[in-house]
Formats: C-alpha cells, sequence, structure tokens
C-alpha cells in the first residue's frame, strides 16, 4: 500500500514535471544524403528543413502560409521543433539503419526524407514497424506509395503526376493556339528515372492519341549523343522529352545544334534540365525549353508567401529556392501543422492529424492546388506546373492562371 | 600432417568455439537496435569477407566482381518468394546454388588470366551483371524490389522490430563460411593452392594442376556470397541494382578479408569487426556535419593500417602467415 501511493505520488511530480516542462521539443529525423553521391541535393536540403524549422519556431513578422506566425507550435505550449539530421550516404541500407536509430535513441516523433526513392523505400519501411510518420518530402517514384503502408504520407506529386501535368498542358496548349502535338520523341538516361519516366510517358501519349516516333535510351554521362541527336532531327517529333541529367542535357542541345536541328518543343522531365549549370551551359541553345516544375519560383502574385521565404533561404543558402528546397520547405510545414493540429507529440497523433490535413494552394508556396493525403498517403493535389525558358531563366506557363507569360509554341 | 599442425588445428578449433559462443552471447544485454544492427552488419560482412577470403585469399584469384553473386543471391531469394512464393528461409539456399554455380562459367574463361588481368576482368563481369539488372523489367529494372512485410517468421525471416532473429541468421552464416575456409585449409587443395601461389612453375613441374579446384574455390565463395546477399535482401526489405549490385560492393566485401590478412582464418572477421563499426559510426556521429569528416576518418584508418600492418591486422596477434606454418 505504501509502495503504492509512493508510486502514485511519483506519478504526479512526473506528470506536474512534464507540465512545468509542456513546452518540450519535439524531435522530427532528417534522412538524407550529406556525404558522397547526392550531397550537393542533401545539403541544400538540409539548409531548406533549417530555414522552415525557424519559420516555425522564431519570432518574426508572420509570414501569410502555413504555420508562418512562428513562436513554436502553439498547441503545445509553444513547444519548438527539433530536427535531428542523420546521413544516408544515399544508400538503402544506411537510411534504413539510420532511421531506426532516430526513432530508436533520438526519439524521433516522425521522419522527413530523403531524396532517392530507393532511400524513401527502406525508410518507410522502418516507419511502419516502428509506428511513426515518414513524410516523403521529394521522393518521387510512383510505386513508394502504392505499397499500401498507414505511416507513409508523400505532400510531393510523383512522377506519374508530373508527367500527366505535361499531357494537360500538350491537350490545354493545343486547344488555346489550335495547333496541336501529334507526334512525340522519347529521349532519356538508363537510370531508375529515365526508365520510370519514359515508361509513363509511353503510356501517356497513348491515352493521349500521340504516336512515339522516336524511342531514344542512351547510357547516362555518355561522351558524345551524336547518333542520338541525328535520330531525333530523323523523326522530327512535335515535342521532344528529354529525361536527363546536367551534362547530358547539355551535350544533347549542343549536338542538336551541331546537325542544325533545332526542335520544336522541347519538355523536359526537370532534372538536368532545370539545373542552372544547364542554362549556362547551353547558353542560348536553352531559349524556348519546356521543363515541368513542382515549384515556381515566379508565381509569387497567387503565392504572396514566396518572397519572404526565399528571403529567408536566400539569406541562408546564399542561392533561390528551387525545385526540391521548395518541397522539403513545405513538408516540414506540413507535418508542424500536422503536429500543432494533433496537440501531441504521439505518433498515432500525429498520424491522424496528417490523416486529415487539408490545406488550400494559397497557404503554401508551392504551385498546387493544395495538400489533401488520399488512403495511400499520397497528396493528391500536388499539381505541377510548365514553365519555359526565356531570356535565360525559367517562366512559368501553365496553368494559364498562374502564367507569367504566354508560352511560345512553336508546334 | 604432423603433430604440430593437427595441434595447431585443434587451437583453432577451439578458437573458433570460443568466438561462436562469444558472439551468440554478445546481442544479450545489448538493448538500443542501434548497435544490434551495427553488430548484424559486422557479422554479415565477416562472413561475406570469409566467403571472398575462400577465392581471394586460400585460391589466391583476386576478385573485384563478387557484388554479381552477392546481387544475383539477393534477387534469387526475393523474386523467389515474390513470384513463386518459395519462402526466403529455403531461397537462401537456391540463392547459395545459383550464385555458386553462377561463378563456373564466369571462372571458366577468367582462370586462364592471371593476375591484374583476372581483376580486371572480374570487373567487367560484376559491370556487365549490373547493367542487366538495371535494364530488365521482369527484375524491377531500376526500380528494384519492395519486400512486403507479412508479420513475424521465420520461415519468411521477417521480424518486425526484433534483431535477434537476424543476429542468429548472420552468426550461422559467418561460421558457415568459416568453417568451410577451416576444412579448405587443411584440405589436398589448400596445399595445392599455396604451391601454386608460391611458386606456379615449380608447382606444375611438381604436376600440381588446379585448374578444377580453383573452379569449385569459385562456387563456394560466390554461393557463399549469394547466401549473404539473400541474407542482406531479407534484412534490408528492399533491393535494386545500385544498393546490391553496384561496383563499390565487391569492394565492401573484399575489403575486410584484405585489411584483416588475407588467407587467414580470423582476417575477415577482425577486418570486418574495425572496418563496419569504423564506417557506421563515424557517419552516425560525424556524417550528420555534411563536411565529409567521417569519410575522411575511414579512408585515414585504412591508409593507417595498409602502411603499418601491410599483412593485415590479424599480424598484431603474433601469428604468423598460416600456410607458411602449415608448409
Amino acid at each position: 500500500m505504501k509502495r503504492r501511493a509512493l508510486l502514485l505520488s511519483a506519478g504526479a511530480l512526473a506528470a506536474t514535471g512534464r507540465m512545468a516542462r509542456a513546452a518540450e521539443d519535439v524531435v522530427i529525423g532528417v534522412v538524407y544524403p550529406l556525404t558522397g553521391n547526392g550531397a550537393a541535393v542533401g545539403l541544400d536540403a538540409k539548409a531548406a528543413y533549417e530555414v522552415a524549422v525557424d519559420i516555425v519556431n522564431g519570432t518574426h513578422a508572420p509570414i501569410p502560409m502555413l504555420m508562418g506566425q512562428g513562436g513554436g507550435l502553439a498547441k503545445l505550449g509553444g513547444a519548438k521543433i527539433k530536427l535531428v539530421f542523420a546521413d544516408s550516404q544515399n544508400d538503402p541500407q544506411k537510411a534504413r539503419a539510420e532511421a531506426e536509430r532516430l526513432i530508436t535513441q533520438e526519439k524521433a516523433v516522425a521522419i522527413l526524407g530523403s531524396y532517392t526513392s530507393a532511400t524513401g523505400a527502406t525508410i518507410s519501411q522502418v516507419t511502419e514497424r516502428y509506428e511513426v510518420p515518414y513524410l516523403a518530402a521529394d521522393n518521387s517514384s510512383p510505386s513508394l506509395h502504392q505499397r499500401g503502408l498507414k505511416w507513409f504520407f508523400r505532400t510531393s506529386p510523383h512522377d506519374e503526376m508530373f508527367t500527366q501535368g505535361m499531357f494537360d498542358f500538350f491537350r490545354d496548349i493545343g486547344a488555346k493556339t489550335g495547333r496541336k502535338a501529334k507526334t512525340v520523341a522519347l529521349f532519356y538516361e538508363d537510370s531508375i528515372f529515365g526508365s520510370d519516366s519514359s515508361n509513363v510517358q509511353r503510356k501517356l501519349a497513348q491515352a493521349a492519341g500521340m504516336e512515339v516516333v522516336a524511342d531514344i535510351k542512351y547510357r547516362a554521362a555518355s561522351p558524345s549523343l551524336s547518333t542520338e541527336a541525328q535520330k531525333l532531327k530523323s523523326a522530327n517529333a512535335d515535342v521532344i522529352l528529354p529525361s536527363s541529367y546536367t551534362s547530358d542535357a547539355i551535350l544533347i542541345m549542343k549536338s542538336m545544334n551541331d546537325i542544325g536541328y533545332k526542335p520544336k518543343a522541347m519538355m523536359a522531365q526537370a532534372a538536368g534540365f532545370q539545373e542552372s549549370a544547364f542554362l549556362a551551359g547551353a547558353g542560348a541553345l536553352a531559349e524556348g525549353v519546356m521543363s515541368r516544375s513542382s515549384f515556381a519560383l515566379d508565381a509569387t502574385k497567387s503565392r504572396p508567401a514566396i518572397t519572404p521565404v526565399n528571403t529567408l533561404y536566400k539569406a541562408h543558402n546564399n542561392k533561390d529556392m528551387n525545385d526540391n528546397t521548395s518541397r522539403e520547405i513545405t513538408a516540414l510545414l506540413t507535418l508542424a501543422d500536422a503536429i500543432n493540429r494533433a496537440g501531441s507529440a504521439k505518433p498515432e497523433a500525429i498520424r491522424q492529424a496528417l490523416v486529415a490535413t487539408d490545406v488550400p494552394g494559397d497557404q503554401t508556396i508551392m504551385p498546387w492546388k493544395g495538400i489533401k493525403f488520399d488512403a495511400s498517403g499520397q497528396n493528391t493535389l500536388g499539381t505541377p506546373v510548365m514553365q519555359q525558358v526565356s531570356g535565360g531563366i525559367y517562366r512559368t506557363v501553365w496553368p494559364f492562371e498562374l502564367a507569367v507569360m504566354e508560352a511560345n509554341w512553336l508546334v | 600432417m604432423d603433430n604440430a599442425i593437427l595441434r595447431r588445428r585443434k587451437r583453432e578449433v577451439l578458437g573458433g568455439v570460443i568466438v561462436l559462443a562469444a558472439l551468440a552471447l554478445l546481442p544479450l544485454p545489448i538493448k538500443d537496435v542501434y548497435t544490434q544492427n551495427l553488430i548484424i552488419i559486422t557479422v554479415l560482412f565477416a562472413g561475406l569477407a570469409q566467403a571472398w577470403n575462400i577465392l581471394g585469399g586460400y585460391c589466391g584469384q583476386i576478385s573485384l566482381g563478387h557484388a554479381l553473386y552477392f546481387g544475383v543471391g539477393g534477387y534469387v531469394s526475393t523474386l523467389l518468394y515474390l513470384k513463386a512464393g518459395l519462402p526466403p528461409s529455403l531461397g537462401l539456399f537456391a540463392a547459395f546454388g545459383v550464385s555458386g554455380l553462377l561463378a563456373l562459367p564466369v571462372g571458366w574463361p577468367c582462370f586462364r588470366l592471371s593476375g591484374h588481368y583476372y581483376a580486371i576482368a572480374t570487373v567487367v563481369v560484376g559491370e556487365i551483371g549490373y547493367l542487366l539488372f538495371l535494364n530488365w523489367d521482369f527484375v524491377g529494372g531500376a526500380t528494384g524490389v519492395f519486400i512486403p512485410f507479412h508479420g513475424e517468421s521465420w520461415a519468411q525471416l521477417q521480424f518486425k522490430t526484433a534483431k535477434l532473429p537476424y543476429h542468429y541468421l548472420v552468426l550461422a552464416f559467418a561460421a558457415a563460411t568459416w568453417l568451410t575456409a577451416f576444412l579448405l585449409e587443411g584440405s589436398r587443395w589448400g596445399f595445392a593452392w599455396r604451391a601454386v601461389k608460391d611458386d606456379v612453375t615449380a608447382a606444375r613441374s611438381l604436376g600440381v594442376n588446379i585448374f578444377s579446384s580453383k573452379m569449385a574455390a569459385a562456387a563456394l565463395s560466390g554461393g557463399f556470397t549469394g547466401m549473404g546477399g539473400a541474407i542482406y535482401a531479407q534484412y534490408v526489405g528492399y533491393i535494386d541494382p545500385d544498393s546490391v549490385l553496384a561496383g563499390h560492393f565487391s569492394i565492401l566485401i573484399a575489403l575486410p578479408a584484405v585489411l584483416g590478412g588475407v588467407s587467414t582464418l580470423w582476417g575477415p572477421l577482425i577486418g570486418a569487426a574495425v572496418l563496419m563499426p569504423a564506417s557506421e559510426l563515424s557517419r552516425s556521429y560525424l556524417g550528420g556535419s555534411g563536411r565529409g569528416v567521417d569519410l575522411m576518418l575511414y579512408g585515414g584508418l585504412i591508409v593507417i593500417v595498409a602502411l603499418a600492418r601491410p599483412q593485415g591486422l590479424v599480424s598484431l596477434f603474433g601469428r604468423k602467415d598460416d600456410h607458411a606454418r602449415i608448409a
């Protein structure tokens, strides 16, 4: 009896202790490649998360978006979010071990990650087993959300949604200008990225009644792409759909130029074509090239939060936000909002709050319709934008209501 | 064999039993999964390095393409499970068989090459395997293969968060490779290999023909590596060409044996016991800074060991080269 009373009072003490320290930090684990292959992207991601967590925790002028008021998690007594970063070295086994460590040792109540889809695959298996939410900020492989996982959420659009956006754009611009694209040429590198991208493009081209007149797979980082350029020239499709990283993207533009071929239209699966190194390397040849993007830095009119957030990010990392970093910031804000709404740092409460997420697009920095997860954890409102290079920078041309200029459509 | 050799081999067996018992007890007091994971990876790589050692050490055929057997083993057990319903606990043996058989046609032409040429040929063969799987849709291509979780089961080698079962699985695997190496060391083949490594011409003039035993060593080495790959796939729950077939895996498999001491019974284990914790701990506690300090330390450690102990870490324990003793 005495012992029980003692236990009870100890429990009460602990409870009041907890209440007194109500603003206990909420730990979120973040897994990215911070060294080795992929480190450049991972380090940018780290900077993006640091900016986002400062927005949530810090005191500053309110930013007109989700969790933009600052001052910590209001419903948890102003608790601060604490990020613990872990290095996956872009290896699925290491990503798995790090996620496990973050959950069991660092007591992370949710995990954010992870750039490549292979690492996202193993992290989400760990979070499923430990019953902790995993929020995929930028993993884009469609296979990830199709595994029936209960603890998997993805704010980012996946590759099929991106490609669907391209074909929606072709339809809309065709209807608008009266010049419909009838043929496409696929040009893609021999990697998970290239093969996934081209598979969806092939499928959607068929669904849209467009003929695939060239289907060209090439060895990534080839020393020469002149044969491929020749094939593209002889096919002369209405639209070329390249899926390439930076060096190949520059090389194919130069190779086509060398044989005097100027494609009617090019619509890239982002990646290398979205890099500033591509715009610098291809120079004038890049003019008119289009690319899908999940972010539109120029959509400041309809997304007023972009300017203040970008100012903070630039001050921290000395560059503008891009496709990846904007999605990472959005993922963290979405997660912080869910924890705040849950009013609890318990994983199950956070999961339920994530399920109930319904954020309109103008409350984010993204050009999306919004954030709302379906039963598989995929955000169904993450609609991409199409951009075109004009005057050396990408400008948004679709959806028309977000466009900052008319598309230069030469089909 | 004279008495000295028999006594030495008895001591090795006794040592093996003690180490096995110690490793079996090691995880019992450890509660945190991170350390458990570290031990599992270390023991797994000790086994893989010993498998490599059979061919690369004892038989003297330096292979830099073992990722091929590792990856193929992982794919065999995983695909047999997902497409044919064969439980991975049996799939391990299928992986052993397929990877072992695969090592034969790889060895057949490559063994006619010697020294550096053989090593380069294995790199090329490994790369071919990687590209094949990358572009082969039936095996998931570049997307890789997910292994869905169906609840705790020894037959399927799936455990929700428990690490102990995997620990005993990798321990059994590593023990099997050790025992194989031990038996080979004392066998006629073992003597023949040592003779050939010492002087090819002299061995040939005495009528030692080791081509067939080289093939057997390749099959055993490839088979065990494939089995390790199958365990790894089941442990990680996801495989793609980049994570099991890429060239750096061949190095990871060979490195513990090279660092610990090639053609020795204990070199692979010692090498793995130093390398894996160094790599994992430095990444976890220094990698988060994103400055690559962890990789510098890891690389530095390898350089220091290579300079200070060119015969491998095993020489720290005062053992001379095993074959020098036996021969």
